[in-house]
C-alpha cells in the first residue's frame, strides 16, 4: 500500500495561482493649488479623492527608494516650503494602512491642518516659498509574466517581478474594495492558509524601508516559512 | 566602453584662468592648480553622432520588469499610428527627446511619423517673439504677427496630412494645426514644453481657443500650466541615460578630462554646469564658493556655453572672472555645444554639483547630476524642486548664503552627500529618464484610444 508524504508548504499547490500584475501611471494636474496653509486645507477639504490617494498612496511609490524621512507629499510641503515642522510632524504620521478608504484619510489630514491652524493662526496665510499643486493620477493596471502556484514559486516570482508590482500588490493594494490589506496576505491566508505568515507579511513597514527593502523582507519571511516546513 | 578621443589637438573651446596671466606654464610634477593650467583639448568639430539606441540596451538600466511593461503597454497600441509635429529637426530640446522617442515608438509598434512645420524667417521672428511673451516678457503684439502665426500655420496645414490615430503637436508655433481636428478620426494632443504661467494676456487670448480644442494638453511642471477646459497631464522632461551626456564613462577618460582642465581631483571639486547667462547666477555661485573656502580647501567649476555666439553671454562671463578674481582655483570654461562627453565627465568628477538659478525652465542639468549620483544644491525655481526634493534629494537654496551654508555642510558631512546622489539617482530613474517619459506616452495613448479604462483612484 503507497504511503502519501506530507506535502511541504513550499510546493503545496494552491487553489487559484497568484497572478503578479504592475502599474502604470500618468498624472493629471488638478485645479486646486495652494500657496500658505490656508489654501492648502481649502484644497484638502475640495479635491477629488483621486487627489489624496495621489498624493499619499501614490507618491509612496514616487519615492520608493526613500528609507527614511518621507511620509506623503502633504507633510513634505508644510515641511521644506512652508516650514512648519511641527505640522509636517503631525502630517507624516499618517500612516495610509491605517485607513480603509480616502474619505477617511481625507478626514485626519483636514482635522490635522485645523487643529494646528487654531493653534497657530499666524501660519495660515504665511506664503509658501513654492505652491503646493494638486494631482491626481490615471492607473492602468498590467499583466507581469510571474505567475505564483506555490509558495516556492511565490518566493521566485517576488524576486523577479519590478518594484511597481510589489507596490500594486502590497500598498495601493490596501484601497481596492473589498479588501482592505495587502494581496499577498490575502493570497498567502486564502489559499495556502498560511495566517500567521499573511500577519508577518502585514506588520512590515513601508514607511521606514524602501520598496527594495520591502520585497527583501517578504522574501526572507517566506523563505523562513518554507524552511520551517521542509523535514 | 571606450571615452571618444578628441579629434583636434590643438584647443578650440575658452578656458579662462582666474589667475593672473603672468602665471607660469605648467611643469610636469606640478600639481593641478598650482601652476598655470594648459589650455583644454576640445574637438572643433561635433563628433559623428552615436547610433540611436534600441529597447534592448535600456535593459540593464532600467532592468527587464519595466522593459517587459513596455513591451505590454506598446502591444496594446499594435497597429496604431501616431503623428508627431514640432517646428524644428535639429538643435533644442524638443528635437532632441523626438529623435530618440520616435525609434523607440516604432520599435513598440506605435507607428510613429515626425514631422517637421516649415516657415519663413518672417514666421520664426513671429514665434521667437511668442516664446519669450509667453515666458511673461514684455512684447508688441501686432496684428500683422497674429497675421503670419496663422498664415503659416494655415499653409502648414494645407500641406499636411492627418490620417493617424493620434496626432501630437508640440509647442505653440504649430499650435493652428488643429484647425485640422474636425477632418481627422484622430486624437489631437498639445504638448507645451515652456512655462505659461505668466503669459502674455493678449496673445494667451489669441492661443487659448486653439488650445482648448485639443483633446488633451501636456505640460512638463503644475506650476507651467494654466487653468482649462481640457484635461491636463504631467509629463516630465528626460534625460536618455545612454546619451553622450549621460552614459557611464571609463575612469582614464576622466582623468584625462580632469588633467585636460587643470582640475585637481585629489581636493573638492564643486561644478556648476549653465550657459554663461545671469539667471543662472554664476557671480552668485562664485560668491558662494568664496565663503566656503574659507573653511574647505575647494576648487570650483563653472562650465557653460554661450560666451562666444552671445554679446550678453560675455559680458557675463567677464563678471565672473571680475568675481573670481585672481583664484587659481575657479576655472571657467566655455564650452562648444558639442562638449557633452566632457560636460559628462565634468559632471562625474565633481564632488557637489550646484545649480543656482535664479529662474529656469525644467533645469534638466539638475537630473544629469543626479542621475550620476551627485549631490546637488540647486535653487528652489522652476522645474528644480521637482527633481531636488529638499533634504532628500539634494539641497533647495534661496540665497547665495544659503548655498555657501550647503556646500560647506555637504562637504563636511560626505555619508550624508553619498546618500543624497543615490536618493537622486533613483529619483531620476522613476521620473527623468526617457523610458519613463515613453511609458507615459504609450498610457496616455492607451487611455486616449479607449484601450485602456483608467482607474482614477486604486
Amino acid at each position: 500500500m503507497a504511503t502519501t508524504l506530507p506535502t511541504t508548504v513550499g510546493v503545496r499547490k494552491a487553489g487559484t495561482p497568484f497572478y503578479f500584475n504592475s502599474e502604470s501611471h500618468l498624472t493629471r494636474i488638478g485645479r486646486e493649488r495652494a500657496t500658505n496653509l490656508v489654501e492648502l486645507l481649502e484644497g484638502l477639504k475640495s479635491c477629488p479623492d483621486a487627489s489624496i490617494f495621489y498624493h499619499t498612496f501614490q507618491t509612496l511609490r514616487e519615492h520608493h527608494y526613500l528609507r527614511a524621512g518621507f511620509s506623503n507629499d502633504f507633510a513634505q510641503w508644510v515641511f521644506a516650503a512652508c516650514n512648519e515642522v511641527g505640522l509636517a510632524e503631525r502630517l507624516a504620521v499618517v500612516d495610509v494602512r491605517d485607513f480603509t478608504s480616502i474619505p477617511e484619510i481625507r478626514s485626519r489630514i483636514v482635522g490635522a491642518v485645523e487643529s494646528y491652524l487654531k493653534a497657530n493662526p499666524a501660519s495660515g496665510t504665511r506664503p509658501a516659498f513654492e505652491p503646493f499643486y494638486f494631482c491626481a493620477s490615471d492607473t492602468v493596471v498590467t499583466p507581469t509574466p510571474f505567475v505564483a502556484n506555490t509558495l516556492e514559486e511565490f518566493a521566485e516570482c517576488l524576486q523577479q517581478a519590478g518594484l511597481h508590482s510589489i507596490h500594486h500588490h502590497f500598498i495601493s493594494s490596501r484601497l481596492r474594495p473589498p479588501v482592505t490589506r495587502n494581496d499577498f496576505s490575502t493570497w498567502l491566508e486564502a489559499e495556502l492558509g498560511l495566517t500567521a505568515l499573511a500577519a508577518r507579511l502585514n506588520r512590515i513597514d513601508i514607511y521606514t524601508s524602501t520598496l527594495s527593502d520591502v520585497r527583501r523582507k517578504i522574501v526572507q519571511l517566506v523563505q523562513q516559512e518554507i524552511t520551517r516546513s521542509t523535514p | 566602453m571606450s571615452a571618444r578621443k578628441p579629434s583636434v589637438p590643438e584647443p578650440a573651446a575658452i578656458a579662462v584662468k582666474a589667475r593672473p596671466a603672468s602665471a607660469p606654464a605648467a611643469t610636469p610634477g606640478t600639481a593641478p592648480g598650482q601652476e598655470r593650467r594648459r589650455a583644454p583639448r576640445i574637438p572643433e568639430t561635433p563628433p559623428v553622432p552615436t547610433p540611436a539606441a534600441r529597447l534592448d540596451d535600456y535593459e540593464p538600466v532600467i532592468g527587464k520588469p519595466e522593459l517587459d511593461e513596455l513591451r505590454f503597454l506598446g502591444s496594446g497600441l499594435t497597429g496604431k499610428t501616431a503623428k508627431m509635429v514640432n517646428s524644428t529637426a535639429v538643435g533644442g530640446g524638443v528635437a532632441e527627446i523626438l529623435n530618440r522617442l520616435v525609434p523607440l515608438m516604432n520599435e513598440l509598434g506605435v507607428r510613429t511619423k515626425w514631422e517637421v512645420i516649415t516657415g519663413g524667417n518672417d514666421f520664426f521672428e513671429v514665434t521667437k517673439g511668442f516664446h519669450n511673451a509667453l515666458h511673461g516678457a514684455a512684447y508688441d503684439l501686432t496684428k500683422d504677427a497674429l497675421e503670419i502665426f496663422t498664415m503659416y500655420n494655415e499653409q502648414n496645414r494645407q500641406r499636411m496630412e492627418f490620417g493617424e490615430d493620434l496626432v501630437v503637436i508640440h509647442d505653440p508655433q504649430p499650435a493652428g494645426l488643429v484647425r485640422s481636428k474636425q477632418a481627422s478620426h484622430a486624437r489631437w494632443i498639445w504638448r507645451c514644453h515652456i512655462d505659461l504661467s505668466t503669459p502674455h494676456p493678449g496673445l494667451w487670448d489669441f492661443l487659448r481657443p486653439l488650445v482648448e480644442q485639443y483633446d488633451a494638453a501636456i505640460f512638463s511642471s503644475p506650476s507651467f500650466t494654466r487653468q482649462l477646459s481640457i484635461p491636463q497631464y504631467l509629463f516630465y522632461p528626460c534625460i536618455d541615460p545612454l546619451s553622450e551626456k549621460n552614459k557611464e564613462l571609463e575612469e582614464s577618460y576622466l582623468g584625462k578630462i580632469a588633467d585636460d582642465f587643470g582640475i585637481d581631483r585629489s581636493r573638492p571639486i564643486l561644478t556648476q554646469i549653465s550657459r554663461f547667462d545671469r539667471l543662472k547666477d554664476p557671480v552668485g555661485v562664485v560668491e558662494a564658493y568664496k565663503l566656503v573656502k574659507k573653511y574647505v580647501d575647494c576648487q570650483l567649476v563653472l562650465a557653460g556655453g554661450g560666451a562666444s555666439d552671445d554679446p550678453e553671454g560675455a559680458v557675463v562671463l567677464e563678471e565672473v572672472r571680475q568675481a573670481a578674481g585672481d583664484d587659481p582655483d575657479v576655472i571657467l570654461l566655455n564650452l562648444p555645444p558639442w562638449c557633452a562627453l566632457e560636460i559628462n565627465a565634468l559632471q562625474r568628477i565633481s564632488t557637489v554639483v550646484v545649480q543656482k538659478s535664479l529662474k529656469e525652465g525644467f533645469g534638466l542639468t539638475v537630473s544629469e547630476a543626479l542621475w550620476k549620483s551627485k549631490p546637488v544644491i540647486a535653487g528652489a525655481v522652476g522645474g528644480i524642486p521637482t527633481q531636488v526634493v529638499h533634504k532628500l534629494t539634494g539641497m533647495l537654496v534661496h540665497s547665495v548664503e544659503g548655498c555657501a551654508y550647503q556646500l560647506r555642510y555637504l562637504l563636511t558631512h560626505p555619508e550624508f552627500a553619498q546618500q543624497l546622489g543615490k536618493n537622486g539617482r533613483e529619483h531620476v530613474k522613476e521620473n527623468f529618464l526617457i523610458t519613463t517619459n515613453l511609458k507615459r506616452w504609450l498610457v496616455l495613448f492607451q487611455i486616449m484610444l479607449g484601450v485602456t479604462q483608467p482607474r482614477g483612484t486604486a
